[in-house]
């Protein structure tokens, strides 16, 4: 009993403390390091901050060009798809041409109706003082991994671009900056999991949390009174409850799926985007 | 002419450590033209850091295992040390199976390599669930472990052919 115990503990000190051939670095030192390294980055102390901005951008770098044979597939399956698709595209282009065009009458009458409803309640000329930061950026690479759905774009801390800024892809929402390297930025999409935005939903006066699940087509609305029944069709807009995003940027829209329940997609395709608008919570246009 | 040979060579002998530093810079982009094919993602890294610590401990040294998981992080976006750690981990794990194995067999170290992965996954759940402030998407996450398990006999008899046969001539 005693012999094997003691064959266990000098067969883990072995692998442990022993350097193989060619090995420089025996394990214990480097998981020593590992475990350094975890803490040393979840202190956040300025000057890893900064290191981890260089080592960020450096490995961004290397990612784009590494990356590059997967993004070549992905531009052949594009050239296919807009080969078939064309045609579809140009007659549902058309009918929506038609509809917002109705549709622009109608905001016009709805905007003149507002500022007259402003004027007469004195609540008009309201104003916001804050600059709006827009800044056009280009998609370097998007990550899919179990841990975060996210975006890198090319624009940076030298660019003005600061964490909790919001991403918009063709006016719609798509995310927030969460990570900001001297020249390049993180942005967490709508469909993470992790991401979290105050929102209203069309025609009620009903606040949620619209919750990502890791896939577009299926976000989900937190914190939503009980009694309250979704309805397909219905734009979601933020609420500006967080203080961060202006209130009434459309973000999701419900639908009723193929099994017949009533879901909710993001009204932006995260995975299309290769040009966004960088804002300081206001929408970009 | 004789840069070119020297480069020739060293690719061939180091080919292992460049494919694993190239996983870890790679976002796999074009996977996403082949939507039914997402279901079958598995970890190509912690199969080569099994097998070649396993089999061939000199080819592929513990630095690169280190460098290749902070390489890892950065890129996946989850905090710095937790890849490292975990393929450190998976490394400890298989140099004591090598110490305490006798005869090796192929599906030994394939059921070994069952808690080999067990370990390694565990010490990225703690640290990402201790370290930030992550959700997880425990079902890829469940489905990625399953199919690096699963395709581990292919990439063995892969790599061994490679090691045993190529390089020998």
């Amino acid at each position: 009993m005693a012999d094997s115990r003691d064959d266990f503990i000098i067969a883990l000190r072995y692998s442990l403390l022993k350097k193989g051939n060619k090995q420089k670095f025996s394990l214990f030192f480097l998981i020593s390091l590992s475990i350094l390294v975890i803490f040393l980055d979840r202190m956040s102390l300025p000057f890893i901050l900064s290191t981890r901005a260089v080592l960020n951008d450096f490995v961004y770098q290397v990612t784009v060009v590494a990356s590059t044979p997967g993004k070549f597939i992905n531009y052949l399956g594009e050239i296919k798809k807009n080969h078939f698709n064309v045609v579809n595209k140009n007659k549902i282009l058309k009918e929506s041409i038609e509809t917002l065009k109705i549709e622009g009458y109608d905001n016009f009458f709805l905007k003149t109706e507002n500022k007259i409803l402003k004027e007469a309640l004195s609540i008009g000329g309201i104003i916001s003082t804050e600059e709006v930061f827009v800044m056009p950026a280009r998609v370097i690479l998007d990550q899919e991994s179990p841990y975060l759905k996210s975006l890198l774009i090319n624009k940076g801390t030298k660019h003005g671009i600061t964490k909790g800024m919001t991403v918009f892809s063709k006016t719609y929402l798509i995310g927030r900056v969460i990570e900001t390297n001297f020249l390049s930025a993180r942005v967490l999409l709508v469909t993470d999991l992790n991401s979290k935005i105050p929102v209203i939903i069309q025609d009620t006066d009903i606040n949620g949390i619209l919750v990502g699940t890791g896939k577009k087509t299926n976000l989900v609305l937190e914190y939503m009174p009980e009694e309250f029944s979704l309805e397909p069709n219905k734009i979601i807009y933020t609420s500006g409850k967080d203080g961060m995003l202006t209130a009434g940027i459309p973000v999701a829209e419900t639908y009723l799926s193929k099994k017949n329940t009533i879901k909710i997609k993001s009204l932006a395709d995260p995975q299309q985007s290769l040009i966004v608008h960088v804002t300081n919570g206001q929408m970009s246009r | 002419m004789k840069i070119l040979n020297n480069l020739k060579f060293f690719f061939i002998n180091n080919l292992i450590v460049v494919i694993f530093y190239t996983l870890s810079f790679n976002t796999f982009a074009g996977i996403k033209e082949f939507p039914n094919l997402l279901i079958f993602t598995f970890n190509l890294q912690m199969i080569i850091v099994y097998f070649y610590v396993l089999k061939f401990p000199s080819n592929l040294g513990t630095g690169h295992i280190f460098l290749a998981g902070i390489i890892n992080d950065v890129v996946i976006g989850i905090p710095l040390g937790t890849s490292s750690l975990s393929f450190l981990v998976l490394t400890f794990f298989t140099t004591y199976i090598r110490t305490a194995t006798l005869r090796s067999k192929m599906t030994t170290e394939w059921i070994t390599f069952v808690p080999a992965l067990f370990f390694s996954n565990l010490v990225y759940f703690i640290v990402i669930n201790n370290f930030s402030h992550l959700s997880f998407y425990y079902i890829e996450l469940l489905q990625n472990t399953f199919f690096t398990f699963l395709f581990f006999p292919i990439f063995y008899y892969l790599f061994i052919n490679y090691e045993t046969k190529m390089l020998k001539n």
